[in-house]
């Protein structure tokens, strides 16, 4: 069984420290002899970290102080992201605060929708992908995933890490995929396996964005998904590519919990009541149907 | 009666919604749409627009098309108006009139020396709180308004699906302030300024404090103060920042204090009356204003808010970015 790692953070000061906690209660120690970092936070659209949709910069800052400390200064350091459907990074880059980030530390942005790339075919269960491995990635040795807990209209049900390292992928109409969305999930995290991840839970989004001060923190994705899911009401089993990434040698869905108990993070997360869940049992229907904008939803 | 054959061009946001209530109104008929969306419109023609354009200058040879509704980035207004116009084609604009003062006297001198009526789409203006409002200043039932409190704030152009909040994608030109000429204030204060002159008479003097939060190259937020000719001041909040939508006016009067405000209805409720009526509450002002354009073709009207308006307006907005105040 993995490590899973929580901690309490009451205010933003306390970030660096809740990350130091976090990494220190997992065992990890952070590799003194590398010279290329990537870090892959979320960033969602347009909306800033307040929302919880997407991660906040200061987190991130905290996260590459904390690195330089205990590799070196110089350290070559990546901030990671593609396009999306509806999202181009160089304008989330700047409104999401990474621009002035970059510039203040001293980091590089880095659009993998733009970068090099090398092809490669994968597959999970019972789908073939060939997928764009952008180089900058590939290089790089040490990649950290800084990803978001979110529940999600699509029928995977939760968004956090493995989901996250599937916004890698530089292709980018990622709706193209959605059929088989857990499956694309689990392709993308066999070929692009991130060593670390480390949850911004500061804000958590939820039904409400609502300030949890959590952050967690794991080397295997799967276990710290299966610990996400259990703070967001969702019993992990229930969650298809979660059972899928364990299958394919991802990681566990069992795990041991490090530092506070769980239970207090469950019930401070603005979980999904019934009358949410009926309406978005309700809305998906109607989408599905292709309904949505003759009824003024879309 | 006569039945006003329409054209419309620009099939985005605004002109999907134009499009909808054009299909509904009165002695109306939508003969042609012009967009550069091959997907937006083989939707117009399954809905029953007879003509589909890539291109609206061939929109505009249709010689049959009486008025036309153009919904374009605001960089375009001046080029595609000043061609309808000289197509003889009366005209509904979208707001604001245009990114500057210069372009819009343009449009403005060019539909009249084609003698064509000019509207701009303000749609408050026939929201039934925001009209009923009015009614109560004209009949002295709030007194003398000493200060008006107005707020729009909501996503701007960042939209997302009504319940999914699934992020819709923003086209490139809201971005890149040359091309909006300006942010908030312009976007979302142009319908604030509008419905106040509206209530108030003119503006004499305006200033503002402008917001960056997104860290763009145009403002997120503007906070004005604004004097009317009448004594009335007012502060004016629009923002783009929020996921959260408000719209209201507070008005302070000798009298008494009253408020409007627009607001959003719940997805349910959004649903049966889409089914029934093919609107929602929420786009009824939209509906509402053009039919009246439609009705002041029809009875050889002019139509307000008119041209003049959107030019005035635009001076208003101007003199607030020219007169920007800073707060430590």
């Amino acid at each position: 069984m993995s490590l899973v790692s929580l901690v309490k953070i009451r205010k933003e000061a306390e970030i660096k420290k809740g990350i130091t906690d976090a990494l220190d209660l997992t065992q990890y120690k952070l590799p003194t002899n590398i010279k290329n970092i990537v870090i892959k936070p979320n960033l969602c659209y347009y909306w800033d970290y307040t929302t919880g949709q997407t991660t906040d910069p200061k987190f991130v800052a905290a996260l590459i102080d904390l690195i330089r400390e205990r590799t070196t200064p110089t350290v070559d350091i990546s901030i990671v992201e593609s396009d999306a459907s509806a999202m181009k990074c160089k304008y989330a880059f700047k409104m999401l605060g990474y621009e002035k980030l970059a510039a203040d530390y001293k980091v590089k942005l880095v659009n993998l929708s733009q970068d090099p790339y090398e092809t490669a075919q994968v597959t999970a269960g019972k789908q073939s992908f060939n997928l764009m491995i952008p180089k900058t990635i590939q290089k790089a040795d040490l990649k950290i995933n800084v990803p978001k807990i979110k529940y999600t209209m699509e029928n995977i049900k939760l968004t956090c890490a493995l989901k996250n390292i599937y916004g890698c992928n530089p292709y980018p109409k990622k709706y193209r995929y959605h059929s088989r969305l857990g499956e694309a999930i689990v392709a993308i995290n066999k070929a692009l396996k991130f060593d670390l991840h480390i949850i911004d839970g500061n804000i958590v989004s939820g039904i409400q964005p609502c300030r949890l001060g959590l952050v967690m923190a794991s080397v295997d994705p799967v276990a710290i998904d299966a610990a996400a899911a259990e703070i967001a009401g969702i019993n992990p089993k229930t969650i298809k590519y979660l059972q899928l990434a364990k299958n394919e040698g991802l990681g566990n869905t069992t795990y041991i919990p490090k530092g506070e108990p769980i239970n207090q993070f469950k019930k401070g997360y603005p979980k999904k009541n019934i009358k949410n869940k009926l309406m978005n049992n309700a809305y998906t229907l109607v989408i599905r149907a292709g309904l949505g904008k003759r009824l003024g939803l879309e | 009666m006569k039945t006003v054959k329409l054209g419309i061009i620009g099939l985005g946001y605004i002109g999907k919604v134009h499009l909808r209530h054009s299909l509904k109104i009165k002695n109306a008929c939508v003969l042609a749409v012009a967009d550069l969306s091959k997907k937006a419109l083989n939707k117009a023609k399954k809905a029953g627009v007879k003509k589909i354009f890539t291109n609206y200058e061939q929109l505009l040879k249709e010689r049959e098309i009486d008025a036309v509704i153009i919904g374009l980035p605001t960089h375009l207004h001046l080029q595609c108006a000043k061609q309808a116009a000289e197509a003889k084609k009366h005209i509904f604009l979208e707001k604001p009139i245009a990114r500057n003062i210069e372009e819009a006297k343009e449009i403005l001198s060019t539909a009249k020396k084609n003698s064509v009526r000019l509207m701009i789409g303000y749609p408050l203006r026939f929201n039934t709180a925001f009209r009923n409002l009015k009614k109560e200043i004209e009949n002295g039932i709030v007194g003398d308004v000493e200060i008006a409190h107005a707020a729009y704030i909501s996503t701007g152009p960042f939209l997302h699906r009504a319940e999914a909040h699934t992020p819709i994608p923003v086209p490139e030109w809201w971005f890149k302030k040359e091309l909006t000429g300006g942010g908030a204030l312009i976007d979302l204060g142009s319908h604030i300024i509008n419905l106040l002159r509206w209530y108030f008479g003119e503006i004499t003097d305006i200033k503002s404090l402008l917001g960056y939060r997104f860290n763009l190259d145009l403002e997120d937020s503007a906070t004005c103060l604004a004097k009317f000719e009448k004594g009335t001041r007012a502060v004016i909040n629009v923002g783009w920042f929020s996921q959260g939508y408000h719209l209201k006016i507070d008005l302070y009067g000798s009298v008494k204090t009253a408020s409007a405000q627009h607001t959003p209805s719940n997805p349910i409720l959004t649903a049966v009356q889409m089914l029934t009526t093919g609107t929602s509450k929420f786009y009824q002002p939209h509906y509402a204003e053009l039919q009246y354009f439609v009705n002041c073709i029809i009875n050889d009207q002019s139509p307000s808010p008119s041209g003049e308006d959107g030019l005035k307006d635009l001076e208003t907005i101007t003199q607030a970015y020219k007169n920007q105040i800073s707060l430590d």
